[in-house]
């Protein structure tokens, strides 16, 4: 999984001069990761020694919703690597390659097993986008670069710490998820608490929550206007997997004390996502205010702490992916007809360009949340089972789904029609292909939730026991009761 | 152990030293009949790949409890294991000088014999168990160095550089020997461990405490520890390039391996206030190296506040040897000389001849003019900046658990907080090399030689990052030759 994508990278590197076999190369490459995590339920994890001297072992596994994810993920590079070698002027080999080294660094961070692994792939993934934005990206690209970089190696460093810190304090064996997951919840609450809050620092950058968002408007707004760039960028919301898959089950005391922070800060971060969309005249800044609104309904899902509502994040973290990057898709192609990203400069395209007008809809209702497509089960779900647990902040996020119907009728209006009348020339075959897989992913996430949602639910399941492990008194279920009869 | 009356020697246990100092004799003798600096070299890098043979066929041997003289000259894994990296990097600096040496006019081919000298000296303080081994091996490092620190004659700076190393190296060198002396009379012997165990009964004289905070002082010097650093910056901006790549490599590990084993075995038994002072100078050392390298535009200048800062995070290893602090250390110093000489290296194909020119305006625009260079140079970046998959990485974590594992968790913050700092002043280059377009074209200055060491900088950089278990590992097996280490 992390192998594929990096050795097409390097041959796509090779290839560059070549752009044709670059690109199939690139396109291979992903379909290849793709079909790997087609088939990463079933496999055997891996498992060697990285660093026997401290305990860290490279232990990499793809049950839970490591599964989900990296499916999604692969999924996405398709169009992605594709745009990349068509659409981006010079250099685009190596804008492949960086697109398919980030891959390989997701997929790392999704199924390492290892917490100081875990950091390496996060920290490691950090670099091609860096690059990405600043070798390709726009005018004011090297402020965005700089804001990015600080703001995540900030994050991410104290997160080392935390990471480095709690081994030493547990006196845990390794780092091994297993191994920690069953001493570090008897830490005292205080130390688990700081502990937690360092590296909640690191994640919450990329969650991201407000108010450690803004790298991300920036980001995206700089990125190349191909928008298969900014593809990744919505892969690299990995902050909330983190605190799925790691801080809430390594340390649930900490987590409890400081999760009301963390969920009125995610509260805050949809609401302020979904108004900065509505009030956003540049295409890319309103995708990137409206996803970072979904972000605010993940983390409501993940800081409400309650089964269903982790269960229902990491699928909308893994279907946001897909709308998310699918409409940066989009947007890079209405740049490449009008050469703008203001939406003044549009209207009336549905007459000229049908058919890029239908897939626009159909996706910006997907970005929305109408049931059926991909955003829907995990939204639902996801401020559903929030809701259980905490009803009120749930419900004002809640709020920010009729926001999102505004703000998603509205974009279509002004794109697609009204009295203005833009002709431009509609959807080219190569850009068919493009969409197409975004379209089947769309459906598979909007239509048959259910096995992914099994996927999770395992891994879900370890989280909520450690939880309750902290608030239950002692006898209650264990570990080895994962899987059970709840 | 001591056997009055017999001197035990260890040949085979030298025979690393050994070789570097016959071939240093060859060499000057060859440089009697030849002028051709080149041939010098080829000779130089011929005598430490044997040496380099002698202490790997040693290592292998796991013969490790070897000592000659007494345990005052020990051949246990982190001395041959620092031995090996101190042969590297001035095999890397030896590469790098070959052309570089005739294109800045500075081919005279006794550069070479007094390089072998130094890293000679070096290995000895690698390998010192007792103060008067360590003085020695001090002396005969530094002083090749404070020549070849001038060697650029007629160029100011480089002369200015040789006066001042040498002025400060001396004031180092009498500080560490006063304070030997004063630890010998309290104790009444130099070797490590006997000064250690003739202290430990508590009841300290002072005499001991004012000799221990004297070495300290003294060895602070040589691995540029703030608040001692201050002669480091000016002295490697002066100094030709290819003999900073050598000084902020194997200087710096001779310093360290000395460090290493009196921060073991005699700081603990002598003040448990003298491991606080280590402690606050490994803080003002990451706090000062780390801030000064952020205001540089020169990438020289830069990089030689920021080897000041790496000193930092090998200090962290020292204040935890308990916690496999020594391990650590080594593990960072093995991947610190292969990434810094790699980085010095690529500066000097960018500088101009006279090795002015560093300036960060020199780097823009490389990533199109020559990728692959800036592309190696890069990796160089990430990894000093301590980013996963390379060398650095695997050093950082090491050394922060080893400091968190110790109880030190506000130094280890302190240096994670500055690693945000360096990782600025690192990118900033890759910036310039990728996000910047000059007018500007570099000279087309390309060496085969340099290549090479740029390849084996990387080659290491790149396999300690990616399987850093081996070589760690290795580092901390072996039985201890004195207690506690």
């Amino acid at each position: 999984m992390v192998l594929v994508p990096l050795a097409a990278a390097l041959l796509v590197m090779l290839a560059r001069n070549s752009l044709g076999l670059a690109r199939v190369i690139a396109v291979a490459g992903s379909v290849a990761t793709l079909v790997l995590a087609v088939l990463l339920p079933d496999s055997r994890g891996f498992d060697a020694q990285w660093l026997p001297g401290i305990g860290v072992s490279f232990s990499l596994g793809g049950n839970g919703a490591a599964a989900v994810l990296t499916f999604a993920a692969a999924l996405m590079m398709i169009p992605a690597v594709l745009v990349a070698t068509t659409r981006v002027e010079k250099g685009a080999g190596g804008f492949a390659a960086l697109l398919l080294v980030a891959l390989a660094g997701l997929n790392g961070i999704f199924m390492a097993k290892d917490l100081v692994l875990f950091y390496i792939f996060w920290e490691a993934t950090l670099i091609p986008g860096l690059l990405l934005l600043g070798i390709y990206g726009g005018e004011r690209r090297r402020e965005a670069t700089v804001k990015y970089l600080v703001y995540a190696v900030t994050g991410s460093f104290f997160m080392l710490v935390s990471i480095l810190a709690l081994k030493a304090l547990s006196g845990a064996p390794s780092f091994h998820i297993v191994d920690l997951m069953l001493v570090t919840p008897n830490l005292p609450v205080a130390t688990q608490t700081w502990l937690f809050v360092g590296m909640a620092l690191g994640m919450a950058v990329k969650l991201p929550l407000w108010p450690l968002h803004s790298w991300l408007v920036d980001l995206n707004e700089q990125n190349h206007h191909s928008g298969a760039a900014d593809v990744l960028g919505s892969l690299y919301k990995v902050g909330s997997f983190g605190f799925f898959a790691w801080a809430l089950p390594l340390l649930p005391a900490g987590a409890i004390r400081v999760a009301p922070i963390l969920l009125a800060l995610a509260v805050v971060t949809a609401i302020y996502g979904a108004l900065g969309a509505v009030g956003s005249k540049h295409l890319k800044r309103f995708l990137a205010y409206g996803s970072l609104s979904h972000m605010g309904i993940i983390g409501v899902g993940v800081f409400g702490m309650h089964l269903s509502g982790l269960n229902g994040a990491m699928y909308f973290l893994a279907a946001q992916m897909i709308s998310t990057g699918g409409l940066f898709l989009v947007f890079g192609m209405l740049y490449h007809r009008r050469r703008s990203y203001d939406m003044a400069d549009y209207g009336g395209l549905a007459r000229s360009a049908p058919a890029l007008a239908a897939f626009s809809l159909f996706l910006i209702f997907t970005f929305i949340g109408v049931p059926g497509l991909s955003n829907f089960p995990g939204e639902f779900t996801s401020l559903l089972g929030s809701f259980q647990a905490t009803p009120w902040p749930a419900a004002i996020a809640t709020l920010t789904v009729i926001v999102a119907g505004v703000y998603g009728v509205n974009l279509y209006q002004k794109l697609y029609q009204g009295p203005t009348d833009v002709r431009v020339p509609d959807l080219d075959v190569l850009e068919m292909y493009v969409l197409l897989p975004v379209v089947v992913g769309v459906l598979w996430f909007g239509l048959l939730p259910a096995p992914h949602m099994e996927r999770i639910e395992t891994q879900a399941q370890v989280a909520t026991l450690q939880l309750e492990r902290v608030t239950l008194p002692p006898g209650g279920p264990t570990l080895s009761d994962v899987g059970g009869a709840r | 152990m001591t056997f009055p009356g017999v001197i035990d020697i260890n040949w085979t246990l030298l025979a690393p030293a050994i070789a570097l100092l016959v071939t240093a004799a060859v060499t000057l003798f060859f440089a009697l009949f030849s002028r051709d600096s080149r041939g010098a070299a080829a000779v130089a890098l011929i005598g430490i790949l044997t040496s380099m043979v002698f202490a790997l066929v040693q290592l292998m041997e796991g013969n490790q409890t070897a000592s000659s003289f007494g345990l005052r000259y020990l051949g246990d894994v982190p001395a041959l294991t620092l031995t090996l990296v101190i042969l590297l990097g001035t095999a890397v600096a030896v590469l790098v000088s070959w052309d570089q040496l005739g294109r800045g006019q500075m081919a005279q081919p006794e550069y070479y014999p007094l390089m072998l000298l130094s890293a000679f000296g070096a290995v000895i303080m690698a390998s010192a168990g007792d103060l008067i081994t360590l003085i020695l091996g001090l002396e005969i490092m530094s002083l090749p160095v404070y020549a070849l620190s001038a060697w650029r004659t007629g160029d100011r700076q480089s002369e200015e550089a040789g006066i001042k190393y040498f002025l400060l190296g001396a004031f180092g060198s009498a500080t560490l020997i006063y304070g030997a002396a004063l630890v010998y009379g309290a104790s009444g012997s130099f070797v490590y461990g006997d000064v250690a165990a003739a202290l430990a009964g508590g009841n300290l004289p002072l005499l001991a405490t004012a000799g221990g905070a004297l070495v300290l002082a003294g060895l602070g010097f040589k691995a540029a520890l703030a608040p001692f650093h201050q002669w480091a910056p000016d002295v490697y901006t002066g100094a030709p390039t290819v003999v900073v790549t050598y000084m902020t490599v194997v200087i710096k590990i001779g310093a360290f391996a000395a460090l290493l084993r009196l921060a073991t075995v005699v700081f603990p038994v002598l003040q448990p206030w003298l491991l606080t002072a280590l402690a606050i100078m490994v803080a003002l050392t990451l706090v000062v190296g780390n801030f000064s390298a952020l205001m540089q535009r020169g990438v020289k200048r830069m990089l030689a506040y920021s080897s000041v800062a790496h000193a930092g995070y090998v200090g962290l290893a020292l204040l935890a040897p308990d916690h496999g602090g020594v391990s650590a250390a080594a593990f960072y110093l093995t991947t610190y000389a292969f990434m810094n000489a790699g980085a010095f290296a690529v500066l000097t194909l960018v500088a101009d001849a006279n090795d002015h020119g560093d300036d960060l305006e020199r780097f823009a625009g490389l990533g199109r003019k020559r990728p692959w260079l800036a592309a190696v140079m890069t990796l160089f970046m990430l990894s000093l900046g301590g980013i996963p998959f390379l060398g650095g990485f695997s050093g950082k974590v090491l050394v922060f658990q080893a400091a968190i594992d110790a109880g030190y968790i506000w130094l280890a913050v302190l240096g994670i907080a500055t690693s945000i700092v360096a990782l600025v002043y690192y990118f900033r280059v890759i910036g310039y090399m990728y996000f910047r377009e000059s007018a500007y074209e570099p000279p087309a200055f390309r060496s085969s030689p340099t290549q090479i060491a740029i390849v084996v900088a990387l080659a290491g950089t790149v396999l300690l990052g990616v399987f850093p278990g081996w070589w760690h590992t290795l580092l901390m097996s072996g039985p201890r030759l004195i207690a506690g280490f």
